[in-house]
């Protein structure tokens, strides 16, 4: 009787999932026996299926690998970098850019700064090189100018970290303003002017107003990003970095495409893929929990 | 493909639909296994096709179609279905393949076991040896004595050694026209300035990019780059072979290591003086401050054209193309002269440099062909009558004049004749560069695509490239480390010279030490193993 | 007036932020357009900063007169709009239920969704999966694979959940449908997330190629994004280039890539200035009041 109830009530919502996640079934769980790759020495005429079982050979490859260990430090580095910098300057910018004024600068440089999200990486290290370069550099070019020595920012490992998070910070904080300005729509109006009456000041308004109407975008963010912290995309530290950083800019993402891909060794590529999941599920459902104990925010 | 089954999908896409689809999938998936991979025997016959066939056939993609053209309907293509398919019932169907994901595609291509085009190829020796040690390819020597006479001929006996794996013709190789690869330049103009003559060894190449750097001939106001450097393979394999010392058969064939299709010589002797040389030149500063960043040589073309750069090594006839280095130079600064020279000496006083493999790609038949026969002899009519020549040159007097039995461009060509060959280096796939039979003449048809002005150079530079040439070594049978450490080698080895270039001349001894150990953990003393036990193989033979 | 003082600082301060970020976001995009419009000489000499160096328009009218650039473009839109409509309608068809915290099951399928962030079963699978449904050389092969981001799922469902109970409560207690609640009630609050999600989508399809590379060979189907990074890499793999020998003559000339990243990238930036009318304030205080 209570389950004919509660049928009766939710069956719409059954209903509706149902496309999805038969699209889920299909389509991201259909292709899932390819995981296998990684215990198998595959062999591209033989298909997945037909390819020998070869156990754990694979893994012990990859864990023996100098560079393995080397690219998955520099990944969990750069991440963590980014996480300090690159993570809060959407949201840095976001309240700025709620709180101009003068309003049609704020819709002018709103439609400006998410620019370099459209433009492709490789034209980005063309002009990354045309300015951070050491010989002629634009910068550089201004720094000897006024009789300093040049600045190493691509070929030196710490000024090229720095360079690695700048470029990053300018090429997506801009993008991610725009989920904040959409959770900064439902925050009520009449509370600043509550507040304002109070005599609190901006920043203060920006504290206990601002800040608070965008926490649970921000946890489920920070949630998702603290998931990843282990992947890393290909093309940022592909483009920007270069052989004379390479005990920095050398990540799991270049690692795979190298021994991986481009060497034709699709079994080394699921194995890392693998361990990258495994690791990446982990600390998502960790981060979920804790958040969800001290919070009460959290992804499900 | 199966047109009914595509519109039913697009019109239903009901739950029902796809739930089936998912069981079509796993199905599949299940079955895929050994499938693909059985040879096929029917195709392989020798009967006359009675019925009509399609004969798919690789192109490459490099998203330059003209307007009015597709990768896969264009002039040449028009002109292979006319008069190939049509008189022998084929249907020539061209796959396109992207250029710059050209493994990875074929890759994915060979696992999904169907739409795989009958006649694939690649420049990689590493995939052609993976392919081969995987039993994915049909053995064409049968073919061949059947259906590729002229084929054989056309290629030859030597070439043909290129092709095979473990004794088995498993590709067969395409020719190179011209296996000159290097030349130096230097500005003229600037020796004059100083009253220098053109050096002819490396110490006084040195002496003069040193006057370069402090004279400043060019009035760069201080910009001045005395010898231009990247990470690509052109400008700094000219300078580091030539340090190489003379060796035995046995340290040649043991000690280099081939990456990809070029040889390294990484642990040659001499090698490391040659990287103590380029560290001299970065911290005097008579090289490219930022070389390590420049792996795709705009940088340097940049600064050659803009006249700051004194001295470089490029690809022979790459420095003269229309609206490129020398050109634009010419532009920049009126009176530059640029001049091919050939500075570097080893020390018995040659001037040796690699040169290519005498085969450009390699040309295959997956197993699970049925066409195998059909696409010999596509390759067969391609070196027939006049097919490669057409598909290179185009039509006579339209697109080309006869000079001396050499095809010259005609100035002056509408548009669209002009477009008629943009793709001919990729559908020419038998050939890499124009074939009229002989070096000299390959040569000339070579300096002839060139902007007239610059005719004598280009034929010095040609000149210089092929001078004590170093051929590429082939083993008696494939090195298993190379085809799976290659890729992670070759960046190491750059690496190596990168970092050891720019490090404090105090710190390069440790520098190199520590990469060079980095170098060999990686896969370098597998490869050198292997190498020697080949060798020894070799000897005993 | 101290306070009055302070806010004055705290907005020029603001402005100068803002000014110096807007600027460095421009110059890049000004630089290209620069290229665009400059001579093949003053480019490859590395001439040209953020204006035109020997001013020509031979470039673009290279671009306007290739049908297949303009028909490329048609059909990147008409395969943008397809996959935008058809990812929202499955992200809000799973998202609505899964912000239902009485819904049974719920925490299982967001489990199975999250999973899915993580692994996937690479591209050998999924391209014999596109093959196996015949899709290869479709548009649905581009459409279909990436219906939902679980990333945007996750977002959505979070506004979902930040819409106050009472709201949904009250209509339930009207006896409306969860129909009628998501398409009266949820759909119009959500307004600016909706909007956001829609310009994710739209612009990851937009911008998306590597699909493409492997699932089509029709150059009909081609995407502009496609064609742009052909362009681009052509001049980039010296290495594989190297082995060809001399064919240096295919490459594309640099102002013709600059152009038609400004022809590509322009249709889709507009987007976003347009969307802004759904970024409007206070669209849920008014629900909750009225």
């Amino acid at each position: 009787m209570r389950t004919t109830s509660y049928l009766l009530r939710y069956w719409q919502l059954y209903a509706l999932l149902l496309l999805p996640v038969s699209y889920f079934l299909i389509f991201r769980y259909g292709p899932m026996y390819g995981i296998q790759i990684a215990f198998k020495d595959f062999n591209f005429f033989q298909g997945i299926g037909g390819s020998e079982w070869i156990g754990l050979e694979a893994f012990k490859e990859v864990f023996a690998m100098k560079d393995f260990y080397l690219t998955l430090r520099n990944t969990l580095m750069l991440n963590f970098l980014d996480l300090l910098v690159s993570f809060p300057a959407p949201l840095f910018l976001a309240i700025l850019l709620y709180e101009m004024k003068i309003l049609w600068f704020k819709k002018l440089s709103q439609t400006i700064l998410y620019i370099p999200h459209f433009i492709s990486w490789i034209i980005i290290g063309g002009i990354v090189y045309q300015v951070f370069g050491t010989q002629s550099g634009m910068i550089n070019n201004v720094i000897t100018g006024l009789g300093f020595d040049a600045i190493p920012f691509l070929t030196s490992k710490n000024e090229w970290l720095i360079t690695y998070l700048l470029v990053g910070v300018w090429q997506s904080a801009g993008w991610g303003t725009i989920i904040y300005l959409a959770a900064l729509t439902g925050i009520n109006k009449e509370l600043f002017e509550a507040a304002g009456i109070d005599g609190a000041g901006r920043l203060k308004q920006i504290w206990h107003i601002t800040l608070p109407g965008l926490r649970s975008t921000i946890v489920v963010l920070l949630i998702i990003n603290l998931g990843h912290m282990i992947t890393i995309g290909f093309d940022r530290p592909f483009v920007i970095g270069n052989l004379a950083v390479r005990e920095y800019a050398d990540v799991l993402s270049t690692f795979v495409y190298r021994v991986g891909i481009q060497s034709g060794q699709y079994t080394l590529a699921t194995v890392v893929g693998l361990f990258q999941a495994v690791v990446g599920l982990i600390f998502v459902l960790g981060a979920n929990y804790t958040s969800k104990k001290l919070t009460d925010e959290g992804i499900m | 493909m199966n047109g009914k089954k595509r519109k039913a999908w697009t019109k239903k896409g009901s739950v029902v639909a796809l739930i089936l689809a998912c069981a079509m999938v796993f199905g599949a998936c299940s079955s895929n296994s050994g499938g693909s991979s059985e040879p096929s025997s029917s195709g392989n016959g020798g009967e006359k096709p009675s019925k009509r066939v399609t004969l798919k056939v690789e192109v490459f993609d490099r998203g330059n179609s003209p307007a009015g053209a597709t990768i896969t309907n264009n002039y040449l293509t028009n002109y292979v279905q006319k008069s190939f398919g049509d008189p022998n019932n084929i249907d020539v169907e061209f796959v396109p393949v992207p250029r710059s994901e050209e493994v990875e595609k074929l890759n994915v291509l060979m696992a999904s076991g169907s739409n795989v085009p009958d006649i694939v190829f690649t420049y990689d020796p590493n995939t052609f040896n993976r392919y081969a040690k995987q039993q994915g390819l049909t053995d064409v020597g049968p073919l061949l004595d059947e259906h590729g006479k002229k084929l054989k001929e056309f290629i030859g006996e030597d070439l043909m050694a290129y092709g095979k794996y473990d004794g088995v013709q498993y590709a067969i190789p395409a020719k190179r026209a011209n296996i000159g690869k290097y030349a130096s330049f230097i500005r003229e103009d600037w020796l004059k300035t100083l009253g220098m003559e053109l050096p002819q060894t490396t110490e006084e190449l040195y002496e003069v990019l040193k006057a370069f750097k402090e004279k400043d001939p060019g009035k760069t106001g201080g910009q001045v780059i005395p010898m231009g450097m990247t990470i690509a393979n052109a400008q700094f394999e000219p300078l580091l072979w030539s340090f190489i010392k003379p060796m035995t058969d046995e340290q040649k064939y043991t000690l280099t290591q081939q990456l990809g299709s070029n040889d390294y010589p990484i642990l040659l002797p001499g090698f490391k003086d040659g990287l103590l040389f380029m560290n001299k030149l970065f911290n005097e500063g008579l090289m490219s401050k930022d070389f390590g960043l420049d792996n795709d040589k705009k940088k340097l073309g940049e600064d050659v054209s803009n006249g700051k750069v004194g001295f470089f090594s490029e690809d022979d006839i790459n420095p003269f193309y229309e609206n490129l280095m020398y050109d634009l130079l010419q532009t920049n600064v009126p009176g530059a002269k640029l001049t091919p020279i050939d500075a570097f000496t080893n020390e018995e006083g040659k001037h040796p440099k690699p040169l290519y493999a005498a085969n450009g790609m390699y040309i295959m038949i997956p197993k699970s062909s049925e066409r195998a026969v059909e696409a010999v002899k596509y390759l067969e009519w391609m070196v027939s009558d006049d097919h490669l020549f057409h598909i290179q040159n185009g039509v006579e007097n339209e697109n080309y004049k006869l000079v001396d039995g050499i095809a010259v461009a005609m100035d002056d060509q509408p548009q669209d004749v002009l477009d008629r060959l943009y793709n001919s280096g990729d559908m020419g796939i038998i050939s890499n560069g124009k074939q009229l039979g002989s070096q000299e003449k390959n040569l000339k048809a070579r300096a002839m695509q060139m902007p007239s002005k610059f005719f004598a150079e280009v034929e010095a530079a040609q000149n210089i490239a092929l001078t004590d040439g170093i051929e590429p070594l082939l083993m008696s049978r494939p090195i298993e480390a190379q085809t799976k450490y290659a890729t992670t080698l070759k960046d190491k080895f750059n690496e190596i010279i990168v970092k050891t270039t720019m490090a404090k001349p105090d710190q390069f001894e440790s520098m190199y030490e520590s990469l060079m150990k980095d170098y060999m953990a990686s896969g370098g003393q597998a490869i050198l193993d292997e190498r020697i036990e080949v060798y020894k193989e070799m000897q005993s033979k | 007036m101290k306070a009055y003082t302070a806010d004055r600082t705290f907005n020029a301060v603001n402005f100068i932020i803002l000014l110096v970020a807007t600027l460095a976001c421009l110059a890049p995009f000004i630089h290209i357009f620069a290229v665009s419009l400059s001579s093949p000489g003053a480019i490859t000499s590395g001439k040209v900063s953020l204006l035109p160096v020997e001013l020509n328009f031979e470039a673009y009218s290279k671009v306007f007169s290739n049908a297949a650039m303009i028909r490329s473009l048609g059909f990147t839109i008409w395969l943008t709009l397809l996959t935008t409509t058809l990812c929202m309608l499955m992200t809000i068809a799973i998202g609505y239920p899964l912000s239902k915290k009485k819904l049974k099951g719920r925490k299982w399928i967001m489990l199975l969704v999250v999973i899915t962030m993580f692994f996937s079963g690479g591209i050998i699978p999924e391209y014999i999966l596109i093959k196996n449904l015949n899709f290869l050389d479709t548009i649905w092969a581009l459409v279909l694979p990436g219906l939902i981001n679980p990333f945007y799922l996750i977002i959505l469902v979070s506004f979902f959940n930040n819409i106050p109970e009472s709201l949904e409560e009250s209509a339930e207690i009207d006896g409306s449908s969860h129909f009628r609640t998501l398409l009266s009630i949820m759909l119009p609050l959500s307004m600016p997330v909706i909007a956001t999600l829609s310009l994710f989508y739209a612009v990851a399809r937009w911008n998306g190629f590597q699909d493409t590379l492997m699932y089509i060979t029709k150059p009909e189907l081609y995407p502009l994004q496609l064609k742009l990074y052909q362009m681009i890499q052509n001049n980039m793999i010296t290495d594989l280039l190297q082995n060809e020998g001399s064919q240096i003559t295919t490459m594309v000339p640099e102002g013709l890539k600059a152009a038609s990243v400004i022809f590509a990238t322009v249709p889709i930036l507009i987007v976003y200035p347009w969307l802004q009318r759904y970024f409007v304030s206070g669209v849920m205080l008014g629900a909750v009041k009225g």
